[in-house]
């Protein structure tokens, strides 16, 4: 090693002087370095240059410059590493000049001076590159350090974004590809990958680069698998948690520089975290704008289905000379499960024109169970009784076909509790089937009542059903009440239920008036009892009434 | 999605345009920075960098593209963007690229300005 004392020639100053300002960096430390070997007697040299941070990590620098001829090599192993001296591991006959943040390696002789020689002119020369090489290393220090600075607002930036998507993205396979590749290019990872849990195991749903595992079940406090990104080298992972319920797994592999990769950083460990919290964030909005969504179609098909229940139901009651009719219907939901219906039988027109019936179909119907199911199985019953009544006799036979019918297309374990008959108004006579219905109520105009009890099972409860067919006749001001539980079943809010004789005595206490005050009063009278406590089942009511007079 | 980055060259009279697809890291930056160079010492001054098929790009990548940059003034001559995701335009604007190197929407406003620049220095690589 050769040390240097510059000389004190103030002509020599004033000559190298303006050099410093003429031309670019590199130019200048050619110039110089040209010149330094030159005055040496060198036959040749080349200057590294201490890059910090961005350097090999195996080397102190990179050659920046050359002149001449010598065995250089392209990078300087760092001074004392792995206990070597200084120059140690330099080729033979390389010198080596210690400089500020950089080092000069010349090979001497080949020049007009000898390699041993000390002039002004070298040490001139060596000043002007030391300073040169100090400008050199502080403007790339302020531009490494602007590029991090610059770099952390990526960062911030890239937070705010994923934060923005977040509010205004709500398909979470976008989301999830945004923020893994967010977190990738922050991270300069290689690869990545976002798993979700589903089913107690981490599913795949979006990865970059190569292939990765499809699942695997959480570690826990252990490592993850090896090959959940297949070769490679160093893994890092952050939980996706929403209060403190692990929803999933953003993983990152091989942190890159420009020498290759290497294991992530504890602050990599920080960001990677924040993306993982904003996955968290983005997962919870995208379930609950799930939810959201699910509800209010729910809530469109319940009111689509309870349209279609409304159009299913009679709109009126049809006129029947010598008799009053009125109906009513009330769902404990959207859509309900009770069906009754009123079916002019063989109807026609007089010589005036007006519409006589000769019959009046009654259909009146509870399905087991409650909701949409429910009222599924009512629109088939609903169809069924429409394509049946007139066309075979209102009995037996009707209630068998309606049980096969119901049993082939329903669910298990779903029946329907079923009143179906048919009145003579001539005669006031009215035949029935009770298909395991609660019995309807005929309060003869003295006050008596008589109950239409079953003659057979529910339909769509067991095949080959067998029915029975039971008559009544109304006489002059009697009322023919029939009604699903869902009025008798009716509780207070001391669960106490309305009862059947309380709707006998009601009925006996309004018979007299006219069949819409009577259902009035059976409403009010429902409510009165119920106290404001939630309906627990369909109700449904019949009211058919021969007049006194006919 | 890949992590490699596949690069395509096109050169045109006085201009280059160069594709990519894929991730501008380190190795998609040094496969990016060997193309633009070989494309300055081919005399091709002015080079676009068409992005299309790039959706990331991470700090290696970027300061490759840097360094790039940095050679490209150092010979007089011009290098600019097109075809960026919003996501690499913010990040190009937020690193100062975009003060050396013009961004440009597509590929035909791009080369139109190019074109401009090829005519001012009278000629370049055929």
């Amino acid at each position: 090693m050769v040390s240097v004392s510059p000389g004190t020639e103030s002509q020599s100053w004033s000559r190298l002087l303006p050099l410093v300002g003429r031309g670019g960096e590199r130019e200048l430390m050619e110039d110089l370095l040209g010149r330094w070997c030159r005055a040496r007697g060198a036959a040749g040299g080349a200057l590294y240059v201490d890059g910090g941070a961005s350097s090999h990590p195996e080397s102190l620098a990179e050659c920046q410059v050359r002149w001449g001829d010598g065995p250089f090599p392209e990078r300087l192993p760092r001074v004392g590493r792995g206990g070597s001296a200084p120059g140690s591991e330099l080729p033979t006959g390389v010198e080596r000049l210690e400089l500020p943040g950089a080092v000069l390696l010349w090979v001497p002789g080949g020049g007009t001076a000898t390699a041993t020689e000390e002039t002004a002119e070298v040490g001139y020369l060596t000043v002007l590159l030391g300073v040169v090489l100090t400008n050199c290393r502080l403007r790339r220090r302020i531009k490494r350090q602007s590029f991090e600075a610059n770099y952390r607002g990526v960062e911030l930036e890239a937070l705010y974004d994923v934060g923005l998507a977040i509010a205004s993205t709500l398909d979470l396979d976008a989301l999830g590809e945004e923020i893994l590749l967010r977190a990738v290019s922050l991270l300069d990872a290689r690869r990545g990958a976002l798993y979700l849990i589903s089913d107690g195991e981490h599913r795949l749903v979006s990865w970059f680069g190569g292939t990765a595992r499809e699942r695997f079940e959480d570690p826990g406090d252990g490592p993850l698998p090896e090959d959940v990104l297949p070769e490679t080298e160093h893994l890092m992972a952050a939980p996706i948690a929403v209060d403190e319920d692990l929803r999933g797994m953003l993983v990152m592999a091989d942190k890159e520089s420009r020498f290759g990769v290497g294991p992530f950083t504890p602050e990599d460990q920080r960001t990677l975290a924040l993306f993982a919290n904003q996955a968290a964030i983005a997962l919870e909005n995208a379930r609950l704008h799930l939810d959201a969504l699910e509800k209010e179609r729910y809530e469109r098909d319940m009111q689509l289905a309870a349209e279609i229940q409304r159009q299913i139901l009679p709109k009126g009651v049809p006129s029947l000379p010598g008799y009053e009719i009125a109906g009513w219907n009330r769902p404990a939901r959207e859509v309900g499960g009770d069906y009754y219906d009123l079916l002019p039988l063989d109807s026609g027109s007089d010589d005036s024109g007006e519409q006589t019936m000769e019959r009046l179909g009654v259909a009146l119907g509870d399905v087991s169970g409650k909701g949409v199911p429910a009222a599924l199985m009512v629109s088939t019953l609903h169809s069924a009784i429409r394509l049946l009544m007139g066309r075979v006799e209102t009995g037996p036979r009707l209630v068998e076909r309606l049980n096969r019918h119901i049993l082939a297309s329903s669910a298990p374990n779903k029946f329907i509790t079923l009143l179906v008959g048919e009145l003579d108004p001539e005669t006031g006579v009215f035949r029935y089937v009770n298909a395991g219905h609660n019995p309807g109520l005929l309060l003869r105009a003295d006050g008596s009542i008589e109950r239409l009890d079953p003659g057979g099972l529910p339909v769509g409860l067991l095949p080959g059903g067998t029915y029975r067919a039971d008559r009544v006749c109304l006489e002059l001001g009697d009322l023919l009440c029939l009604y699903s539980d869902g009025i008798t079943e009716c509780a207070s809010p001391d669960d106490e239920e309305l009862g059947e004789e309380r709707l006998i005595e009601l009925l006996r206490r309004v018979a007299d008036r006219p069949v819409g005050e009577v259902l009035d009063a059976v409403k009010e009278a429902v409510a009165t009892f119920a106290e404001g406590a939630p309906q627990g089942d369909d109700q449904t009511m019949v009211l058919i009434r021969r007049k006194r007079s006919g | 999605m890949t992590e490699t980055l596949k690069l395509t060259v096109d050169r045109r009279e006085g201009l280059a345009v160069i594709y990519t697809e894929g991730y501008i890291n380190n190795q998609g930056g040094e496969q990016i920075a060997s193309a633009a160079y070989q494309l300055m010492e081919e005399g091709y001054h002015h080079i676009l960098l068409n992005l299309v098929g790039t959706k990331i790009v991470n700090s290696i990548g970027i300061s490759i593209l840097i360094e790039i940059i940095e050679k490209m003034i150092e010979i007089g001559g011009t290098l600019a963007f097109c075809c960026l995701t919003p996501t690499i335009e913010k990040t190009f604007h937020i690193m100062g690229l975009a003060q050396y190197a013009a961004i440009h929407p597509d590929e035909n406003a791009a080369v139109d300005v190019l074109r401009g620049k090829v005519g001012e220095a009278g000629g370049a690589a055929e």
